[in-house]
């Protein structure tokens, strides 16, 4: 029996988080993001989860942070200004490893910028926001449908990793109302993260283990466990021993390393015999579908390379896909004033060239404007 | 069926986005898909507001448009706003008392008094179930039977009657209606 509903990206937020057993939700509604919050508020309470409305965004953030310590799986949402405001505690969360999401809708910026127009000036702010060397994975949703299943994927990710995970959409995914098929979506069997198990005495709560992923312990279970965003030892105290320190901020990045198979994600279309590729995400992916679409029905080889797993880049796979295809050039058209194509750039390392196509006034690239930059190029 | 675009315009407050709602739930019926974004400006009502569905049978590849079939505009301050997605075999229809100077091309512009309709049925709020008629009456957008029930359950009941009569007359409109 199909499920077929118009169902807006925001919501699809918090139904897909729903969905992979988030029950704890603190957020500071603000445009284009509120909707997120709205439907938490609305859906929560019917499974047993908690809704909680908190003074700001930074308390938001840390309220996320505490329940997914008490051992809850918790998300937040926010946009442009408010995603600057978690990144103290968004930089925590990395640090001590605790598993949480923040979807950020993004609008046009800097500062409180164009609330209700579309914009993906966050691209570098998602990865970078917080200071020093962290993990995190960002995931960008390209369709109300898919809104849906990458929430759930980042709670999952989350709790598999112990990393934070942000869901970067723009406003006009956010706001975009499609028609969605809710049973095409495979229900996943739900995925917790690893408890703390045998004995206390042995138990240190950032332990060396094969997968670099330590097991947390779950409030009442009797671990002993230390929390702190200073940098620490296995046991969880601070330390400013240098071996003891490099070690363990190297084991978060190399946790993230070993871990890809699990995270990556990307998808292509028309890639094989591409000329030309472009490598986009959100609106300006769906923009960039239609415009290859339109310049294949003229004979123009085009094709598009989709990060849905945007951090950490798919790097290896955009390398066999310029690889196998032979494209000379790679078109990177983004709403901003050039992001994302600065790490396209760096992952082809030349064996590609790269042009920028940015936008920034508060309106949507269009297909025509990405098939128009492409003839440009192919001349 | 190929891939239709509809944009409702109109000034904030008209009931253009609730009116887009009902057309793409009335779609989702039909067993097509659709593609709804909304634009509007910061204010609690006025400014330009209107809501676009892209209709395609599966996944439209870009979700927001680029060419109009059927463009309403229920309030002057649309009345410009949108001729740049017009085309020979666009459809317009405008508000003939609130829309004093519409856009003018190739495409088909037809005049209606939607807000007046709406007037005499008692509530000006309904001038976008009006229109809803007439687009059903006018394009083949959308059948008439599957719209009247996404009216049904999309509003409150308590304005069941009024959205029904407002549905007809908007139907009525256009057996008489005249080019502007």
């Amino acid at each position: 029996m199909s499920q077929r509903i118009n169902l807006q990206g925001n919501h699809a937020c918090a139904l897909g988080a729903i969905r992979a057993g988030c029950r704890f939700f603190a957020g500071y509604p603000i445009t284009p993001s509120s909707e997120v919050a709205e439907s938490m508020a609305r859906e929560l309470p019917k499974v047993g989860g908690t809704f909680i409305q908190m003074e700001d965004e930074i308390a938001s953030m840390a309220a996320v942070i505490g329940a997914s310590m008490g051992g809850m799986k918790s998300m937040t949402a926010t946009s442009g200004p408010g995603f600057s405001l978690k990144q103290e505690n968004l930089g925590y969360a990395c640090g001590a490893e605790i598993p949480c999401v923040i979807v950020n809708v993004m609008r046009g910026g800097p500062s409180t910028g164009m609330p209700t127009r579309p914009s993906q000036g966050d691209i570098m702010q998602a990865r970078w926001g917080t200071h020093g060397d962290h993990p995190i994975i960002v995931l960008a949703p390209a369709s109300a449908a898919e809104a849906f299943s990458e929430t759930s994927r980042a709670v999952e990710l989350s709790e598999q990793l112990r990393v934070p995970v942000v869901v970067l959409l723009d406003e006009a995914i956010g706001h975009l109302v499609e028609t969605v098929d809710l049973d095409a979506i495979p229900e996943t069997p739900e995925v917790w993260r690893k408890w703390a198990e045998g004995p206390k005495q042995d138990y240190e709560p950032y332990a060396v283990t094969d997968d670099m992923v330590p097991p947390m312990s779950r409030p009442g279970d009797g671990y002993r466990t230390h929390t702190t965003g200073l940098t620490h030892a296995p046991n969880g105290f601070p330390t400013q021993n240098p071996a003891i320190a490099e070690a363990a901020l190297t084991r978060t990045t190399t946790k993230l390393d070993l871990h890809r198979e699990r995270y990556e994600s990307w998808r292509v279309r028309q890639c094989d015999d591409a000329d030309l590729l472009i490598v986009a995400i959100g609106i300006s992916a769906r923009a960039a579908q239609a415009a290859v679409d339109d310049l294949r029905a003229d004979g123009v080889k085009a094709g598009l390379f989709r990060p849905v797993t945007l951090w950490p880049f798919p790097e290896e796979a955009l390398r066999e896909v310029v690889a196998s295809s032979g494209a000379k050039t790679v078109l990177v058209p983004e709403m901003n004033q050039g992001q994302l194509v600065l790490e396209v750039e760096r992952v082809l390392k030349g064996s590609a060239g790269t042009v920028g196509l940015g936008r920034i006034d508060g309106e949507a690239i269009t297909p025509d404007q990405i098939a128009g930059k492409a003839r440009e190029i192919l001349g | 069926m190929g891939s239709q675009q509809v944009r409702l315009s109109g000034s904030g407050g008209q009931g253009l986005i609730l009116a887009a709602r009902i057309l793409a739930s009335a779609l989702v019926a039909e067993g097509r898909n659709i593609a709804q974004s909304q634009s509007y400006e910061p204010v609690s009502r006025g400014g330009l507001s209107r809501s676009d569905l892209i209709i395609s049978d599966g996944e439209a590849a870009f979700p927001l448009a680029d060419t109009l079939d059927v463009l309403l505009i229920l309030h002057g301050d649309a009345s410009r706003a949108s001729t740049g997605l017009l085309n020979a075999k666009s459809l317009v229809l405008t508000d003939s008392d609130l829309v004093t100077d519409p856009p003018k091309g190739r495409f088909k512009t037809v005049s209606l008094p939607f807000s007046e309709t709406a007037r005499l049925l008692g509530n000006k709020r309904v001038a976008n179930i009006v229109a809803l008629g007439a687009i059903a009456a006018r394009s083949d957008i959308c059948g008439a039977g599957a719209l009247e029930a996404a009216i049904a359950s999309n509003t409150p009941p308590k304005f069941a009657r009024l959205n029904v009569e407002a549905f007809a007359a908007g139907q009525n409109l256009c057996k008489a209606e005249v080019p502007a």
